[in-house]
């Protein structure tokens, strides 16, 4: 009886199957939960791969039972057969089995969550903050790196090797998650409190992460990216992060560029050690602008990757897989190397310049906007022109 | 076509209608006078509508077969439905609250009148009518009923706790608690007690908690809570110097719930204010906190004396020309206690700082907020 339907099947399920096992075997995964690459993350692995086992032989037991029982007692007109009501020796031996099982469980769950929340033995604590949808990152003082004034930047987090890493995680608006799989399980950003989050990276490379609480309406394009460079390496990023501002050269295009940085960009964006005709700071005022009340710091844009939230690439197709795809070796130098005009994604920002609310999704309607006081969340439309975007690119291409 | 009985009723209507134009347009069209009157013009209009529908109760002039029909069982829904109307005429001139009472009274009137009406000409057998009855309606009747007994008893006892002294209340509610846990021990130990016992000394308990609410109701509640009733000033900034301010450092919470979560944990020790961040070793003179994102810090005073912690953040324009520091501040606390100091700083140290932490009335102690 069973033959025939299976024979029928068999097609169906032999191709189900084949599907199933491939979508494990996609190359181009950089947020595999799988693959660790730092003792947090390996932690979670150790734990999870063998509870994943126990469960999936747990499943396929009780799967088969119960598919044999459906076919084997499946209605055939035959008469109720006898029906019996308790039998303790079974019971008892159904509740223990699961109980010893989840107990084993248990132990070591809760032996590797004591062992992610620990902190004391921290080396470096950088502070996350979220907010629809980008996160940014500061670096408190930390003498022993040679951070002596607080560094800021966005989209891209970099960490030395080697080093246990102290994520201080808040937001400024909504909830959010900060993931990267490859370094540590999740952690929430939750307004008005500091959650820790401890990663390391065994090797440099870059790591990608994802929120992983829904925010809002560019939630799926609320990335992250942790660039862990060597302790060398990483000197060098945090000697370039707080060097002093370098005006462009009079009479450049860049120099026209900062011009409209100062008329435009510096309403929300600020550029440190950047100054006004008259030599005061220009600070931004994002407060007064965005729901956030904060927009990325543009000071080193040309020292990360990515912009947008991590959204787009800053760096051309080529030059970007350059960097992805280098050995432990060479890719610190190549990530320090910044994004040069050769390298820069223009086509991807011109598009942002010229109507960011176009390329990513944003509540940055004019129209829209009573709910937040008439705050922006995300970029607006500016009405650049392309003159401008021009002396933009110009200008930004210095803030390296 | 008009019995006598309708007529006399027609007749108070006419005279009342005649009366309510009076008042509108002549006399003095007071609420008062025009809703008193237009109530009583609906009640004589009911009143003449039953009587020319019953014939003034003269049955003879009737359908006889009526008298086979079982004759109607005594009902309060109507003196409830009067009683409903009476509340929500009352309602329109006094306060929403009798009106609203007054439409629950006559919807809930009008579900038994309307069921019971039903019920009674189910069939001629009155036990079967009555169970017809309880099946439809019990379900309904025992839940309502239950929540508005548990309402009041909670109400009353919400009344007795905001009218006796705060110590008191606490006093009261361990003793209340207390005999309701011995109460329900005796009662489930000695099985042999009458219901009827148990169910008089429930009865007995609900009454006196009802009376003592209502006499708390009407004597009002203590002291502080009528003062602070009337404050104006709850959301004057606190004054942050090292001396008490009227409002804002009385009640002073001495103990938080939110010990994680914090920023930092900054302590006054021995004249000496220190900052402790988690996953920075050591005590700390300074804090990076983020631009725009509410922040907490923890205070503990462990000093002698009533200490308060107060974040000094820069200036704000205030009309063109002239500036305030921007300063907020915990409580005064005293040696041992804590308190949670929350900020949202929007700008950079470089616009408006530097930007720092101390404690009033002390001088040379200070932590630096650093807002990248």
């Amino acid at each position: 009886m069973l033959a025939p339907v299976l024979r029928r099947l068999r097609r169906w399920i032999l191709a189900s199957g084949t599907l199933i096992a491939l979508t494990g075997c996609a190359k181009n995964a950089p947020q595999d939960t799988w693959k660790p690459k730092g003792p947090n993350a390996t932690k979670i692995d150790n734990l999870q791969k063998p509870v994943f086992a126990a469960a999936g032989i747990v499943g396929i037991i009780v799967f088969a039972v119960v598919l044999y029982c459906v076919i084997k007692f499946r209605d055939r007109g035959q008469p109720i057969p006898r029906q019996s009501h308790g039998n303790p020796a079974l019971e008892i031996t159904l509740t223990i089995i699961p109980a010893i099982i989840l107990t084993v469980v248990g132990v070591f769950t809760v032996r590797t969550v004591f062992d992610l929340a620990k902190t004391s033995d921290t080396e470096m604590v950088i502070n996350v903050t979220g907010q629809q949808w980008w996160w940014e990152y500061d670096y408190p003082v930390q003498e022993q790196y040679g951070i002596t004034l607080p560094i800021v930047t966005s989209g891209q987090l970099v960490i030395p090797v080697g080093t246990k890493i102290l994520l201080r995680e808040t937001s400024r608006d909504v909830i959010h998650s900060y993931w990267i799989p490859a370094l540590n399980g999740k952690r929430d950003a939750v307004p008005g409190r500091i959650g820790t989050n401890r990663i390391e990276a065994d090797n440099p490379g870059i790591y990608a992460g994802q929120c992983t609480e829904f925010c809002g309406l560019s939630h799926a394009n609320m990335r992250m990216e942790a660039i862990a460079l060597s302790k060398e390496d990483f000197a060098k990023w945090v000697a370039n992060q707080q060097t002093d501002y370098v005006a462009p050269a009079d009479g450049t295009l860049a120099k026209e560029g900062e011009t409209v940085f100062l008329n435009q960009c510096v309403r929300c964006h600020q550029v440190n050690g950047l100054t006004r005709a008259d030599g005061t700071p220009a600070i931004a005022a994002a407060d007064e602008n965005v729901w956030a009340g904060a927009a990325p710091n543009l000071t080193h844009l040309m020292s990360r990757n990515t912009f947008a939230g991590a959204m787009f690439d800053l760096a051309k197709p080529e030059c970007r897989k350059n960097v992805w795809e280098s050995d432990s070796a060479t890719f610190g130098s190549k990530y320090l190397a910044g994004v040069t005009e050769d390298c820069l994604n223009q086509s991807a920002l011109r598009a942002w310049l010229r109507n960011a609310p176009a390329v990513k999704p944003m509540y940055s309607n004019p129209a829209l906007l009573a709910a937040t006081d008439g705050k922006y969340r995300g970029m607006p439309y500016l009405g650049l022109s392309e003159s401008d975007i021009e002396k933009l690119i110009a200008y930004l291409l210095t803030r390296q | 076509m008009f019995t006598t009985g309708s007529k006399y009723f027609l007749g108070i209507g006419l005279l009342t209608g005649i009366a309510i134009a009076v008042s509108l347009f002549f006399v003095n069209p007071s609420a008062l006078a025009v809703t008193a009157l237009i109530g009583l013009f609906g009640a004589v209009g009911l009143l003449a509508g039953v009587m020319l529908f019953v014939r003034d109760g003269d049955v003879t002039s009737g359908d006889s077969s009526a008298s086979s029909h079982p004759a109607p069982t005594t009902s309060m829904w109507p003196l409830l439905t009067a009683g409903g109307s009476a509340l929500v005429l009352i309602g329109t001139i006094t306060q929403p609250i009798i009106f609203l009472l007054g439409i629950v009274v006559l919807i809930a009137a009008f579900v038994e009148w309307t069921v019971l009406a039903w019920s009674e000409s189910a069939s001629s057998d009155d036990e079967f009518n009555a169970a017809a009855r309880k099946r439809l309606l019990n379900p309904i009747e025992f839940p309502v009923l239950g929540a508005v007994g548990l309402g009041l008893l909670i109400f009353s006892f919400s009344r007795v706790m905001l009218a006796v002294d705060s110590r008191m209340g606490v006093a009261l509610f361990i003793v209340i608690g207390a005999l309701v846990l011995v109460g329900g021990v005796l009662f489930a130990a000695r099985t042999t007690l009458k219901q009827s016992v148990v169910s008089a000394i429930c009865v007995l308990a609900a009454i006196a908690l009802v009376a003592a609410g209502f006499s708390a109701a009407r004597s009002g509640m203590r002291t502080e809570l009528e003062v602070a009733k009337y404050e104006s000033d709850h959301e004057v900034p606190r004054d942050c110097g090292a001396k008490a301010s009227a409002h804002g450092d009385s009640g002073v919470m001495k103990t938080i719930s939110a010990v994680s979560g914090a920023n930092a944990t900054v302590e006054f020790v021995g004249g000496k204010l220190v900052a402790y961040v988690q996953g920075i070793q050591g005590e700390q003179r300074s804090i990076t906190i983020s631009r725009s994102a509410p922040t907490s810090f923890i205070f503990r005073n462990f000093d002698s004396g009533r200490f308060r912690l107060v974040a000094h953040l820069g200036t704000r324009k205030v009309t063109e020309g002239v500036v305030e520091e921007v300063v907020v501040c915990t409580q005064l606390i005293k040696r041992g206690a804590e308190q949670l100091l929350t900020l949202t700083v929007p700008k950079s140290s470089v616009a408006n700082g530097p930007y720092s932490l101390s404690v009033a009335g002390v001088d040379g102690q200070v932590i630096e907020l650093m807002v990248p």
